[in-house]
């Protein structure tokens, strides 16, 4: 016994040598065939109270990374994803400081050309400093805040002169008051309450929410202001209940916006509710649940693209890759993102130029590209040219999971734009 | 909705919060009372109670608010709840005491209230990365039920919430001032020495007032998920914090002064948001933090223990 236990763990090691030995000569093999690769850089909040959907946002990028690396990588370069948490404990979610100090680390390694993220407004005001001395780019799928791309305050969020701060999405000087119109068109709201959660993003969409809904006759009754990280909601929203509004707005994301949504539910529960795209995606869907959830209206600053037919083979190959992860239009608008990313790098290559942070930059700049949710193209600072914004309502069906997010939400339709804008 | 009542729904709403808080407040109370230790893992252990609740109100079964009980059955499930959330959270604080604290025992300075931050931090971050970050939609079975009064409304939940907390008070003075142990807290607080020479355990009494002080943040933690349906890895710190300044107000090492500490800093929270604004609430809790130390260090009703200096 021991004589043939020994040959067999002779053997075993013999094989274990054999295929390790292969494997080395099959990686020799395939860097030689590729040994140029590039760095790019996946910023999101994946701890924190919105990881759920920073993870799709991530699970999209990646899966167009993937799919370009396993059809041989772009133009000879094999993607290397480097990927940052920007979420800590101590934040409970996205926290700018750590976007900031990640930020400075990409910008260290001098491999990396181009970064995909934030999915926060308020990372992507910390981050943009530090990138435009770098001149190194970043696309977003998610970041909506105006100002970062604002040439007014350029010399805040782009100081070396450059657009370095790219969206697949519009920005809330759409979303907010197109939703202002849509609520005023279609729900005839005459008088709102408006909140806000006192994040970077949160407080520019109730501002632009609340100014158009002035401008064209609604009565603002009141604007408060949320500390995300206190429980309790119920003082601001008795003051809600007493100014009877026809519609509560709240600008903000996750870690503010369940709560308030469980706490409006019991305290308001028929005043209606809307919020932008910060109460968009599961991460809301899950904490608040149904009853509470049910009848929110929200938006997004993209088109709705998942349900659509041109999305099905998408959809069936993120479904073989993730699983029953989840996703929803910003899952897309990230996929899209890093087809921009790979878009570009192919141009810098092909049209013969060093790969390096200037010349991704340029390529993104004049990035004209077919994608799921139409044509992507960028003006000079760095915003989407296609300015959609779509509505949804969540209304329960009890027939599928609560994270089946397509199921539970209803699309409405693209909100009017201002005329003029 | 008038005036009326627009205050008497916010005063509504401040006596709930402040309930929250004097449950929170008597852990650090009485702790400190005993052995002049500020313990800040007590924020936490508030945290911790909250999941043991939803875990054991999961393990019964229930997910969101979808499953609704009444009668009998209801206050089965709920006091059930209650007592293995607050024996579990009891004795989370036993094990705190016995692992971090009791070698520390004795040590001058600031040693073992920086030993407490720490295991705050710990079980801070042992929630955060094992259940995640996200607000969780806690399980409740408790029906919709509601009063009006005139225009303000008394829900069921907050009916549910002013009577555990009062009940769990009167018990626990009836616990100081009538019982063997009580007695012998009450000697500890007033001279360790002393209480150990006429044979007090003192290391027994410790650990005592660390299982109650603790049971009582998981009671809170418990009434906290099922008054706000919610519940994350986050909310010790804000109520801790307040719950802390509502013990210094009452008088740190009083009782009774934690009790009504904690109402009147859940009113001033409710009125102070209703009539200034409310994201200067915080502003408002901590400037009287100051003003008490400053001005009245022994609080509104004085210490409950005479200083040992």
């Amino acid at each position: 016994m021991r004589h043939s236990n020994y040959v067999r763990s002779g053997l075993k090691t013999a094989a274990v040598l054999a295929v390790a030995a292969l494997a080395g000569l099959a990686g020799v093999a395939t860097s030689q065939a590729q040994q140029k690769t590039v760095k790019v850089g996946i910023t999101l909040p994946l701890t924190g109270a919105d990881a759920e959907d920073a993870l799709h946002i991530k699970n999209g990028a990646m899966m167009a990374i993937e799919e370009a690396n396993a059809k041989g990588g772009v133009a000879g370069h094999k993607i290397d994803v480097v990927v940052y948490d920007s979420g800590t404990a101590t934040a409970g979610q996205y926290d700018p400081a750590q976007a900031a100090t990640n930020t400075k680390k990409l910008v260290a390694d001098p491999a990396v050309v181009l970064n995909i993220g934030p999915q926060m407004s308020g990372e992507g005001k910390a981050m943009t400093p530090i990138l435009s001395e770098a001149n190194l780019a970043t696309i977003t799928p998610s970041s909506t805040n105006p100002d970062i791309t604002n040439p007014a305050f350029a010399a805040q969020f782009k100081p070396k002169g450059k657009a370095i701060y790219f969206r697949t999405v519009t920005t809330d000087a759409f979303q907010g008051p197109n939703m202002a119109n849509f609520v005023k068109g279609t729900l005839k709201v005459t008088s709102v309450y408006v909140l806000d959660d006192s994040g970077a993003y949160g407080v520019g969409i109730a501002d632009s929410f609340q100014k158009q809904a002035e401008k064209i006759g609604i009565k603002v009754l009141g604007r408060d202001q949320l500390n995300p990280k206190e429980a309790d909601y119920s003082t601001i929203l008795t003051k809600v209940k007493a100014a009877k509004p026809d519609l509560l707005y709240y600008g903000g994301v996750g870690q503010a916006g369940v709560k308030l949504a469980k706490q409006a539910y019991d305290i308001i529960p028929n005043i209606p509710k809307a919020g932008g795209d910060g109460v968009q995606g599961t991460t809301f869907l899950k904490g608040v649940g149904f009853p509470a959830a049910e009848g929110w209206y929200s938006t997004n600053a993209s088109p709705h693209v998942t349900e659509a037919p041109e999305s099905a083979d998408w959809v069936k190959r993120y479904k073989a890759r993730y699983g029953s992860a989840g996703f929803d239009d910003y899952t897309i608008t990230a996929y899209n993102a890093a087809l921009v990313a790979i878009d570009s790098i192919k141009r810098v290559v092909e049209g013969g130029k060093p790969l390096n942070r200037d010349n991704v930059r340029d390529a993104i700049q004049a990035t004209k590209m077919k994608s799921l949710q139409g044509e992507i193209s960028f003006d000079e600072n760095g915003d989407m040219l296609d300015k959609i914004v779509s509505v949804f309502q969540y209304k329960e069906n009890k027939s599928r999971p609560v994270d089946d997010f397509d199921a539970q939400n209803r699309y409405i339709g693209v909100a009017p734009a201002v005329p003029g804008s | 909705m008038d005036f009326q009542d627009l205050l008497l729904q916010q005063i509504i709403n401040g006596v709930s919060l402040g309930a929250m808080y004097s449950l929170l407040a008597l852990g650090f109370t009485m702790v400190y009372g005993i052995i002049e230790l500020i313990n800040f893992a007590h924020f936490n252990v508030f945290m911790v109670g909250s999941f043991i609740a939803l875990w054991v109100l999961q393990a019964m079964g229930f997910a969101g608010q979808s499953t609704i009980l009444y009668g009998l059955p209801l206050v089965g499930v709920l006091l059930v709840t209650l007592l293995i959330t607050m024996l579990s959270s009891g004795a989370l604080g036993v094990v705190i005491e016995r692992t971090a604290l009791r070698p520390l025992r004795g040590m001058p300075g600031t040693a073992p209230m920086i030993t407490t931050i720490g295991v705050s931090y710990i079980l801070f971050n042992v929630i955060l990365l094992t259940v995640g970050a996200d607000t969780k939609n806690f399980a409740n079975p408790m029906p919709r039920v509601q009063w009006d009064i005139g225009e303000a409304v008394v829900r069921l939940r907050e009916v549910l919430l002013w009577g555990v907390s009062l009940m769990l008070m009167l018990a626990l003075h009836y616990f100081v001032r009538r019982t063997k142990m009580g007695k012998a807290m009450q000697a500890t607080a007033q001279d360790q020495e002393a209480a150990r020479m006429m044979g007090v355990d003192v290391d027994r009494v410790v650990v005592t007032a660390f299982f109650l002080g603790s049971a009582l943040a998981g009671a809170a933690g418990m009434i906290f998920g099922l008054y706000y349906n919610s519940t994350s890895f986050i909310i010790g710190y804000t109520a801790g914090l307040r719950a802390f300044t509502a013990a210094v107000l009452g008088g740190i090492g009083n009782i009774p002064g934690a009790m009504v500490g904690g109402i009147l800093i859940g009113l001033i929270e409710s009125l102070g948001g209703q009539f200034l604004a409310v994201r200067w609430t915080d502003v408002i809790i901590f400037s009287i933090l100051v003003l008490v130390l400053v001005f009245r260090p022994s609080g509104l009703f004085g210490r409950g223990a005479p200083s040992k200096s």
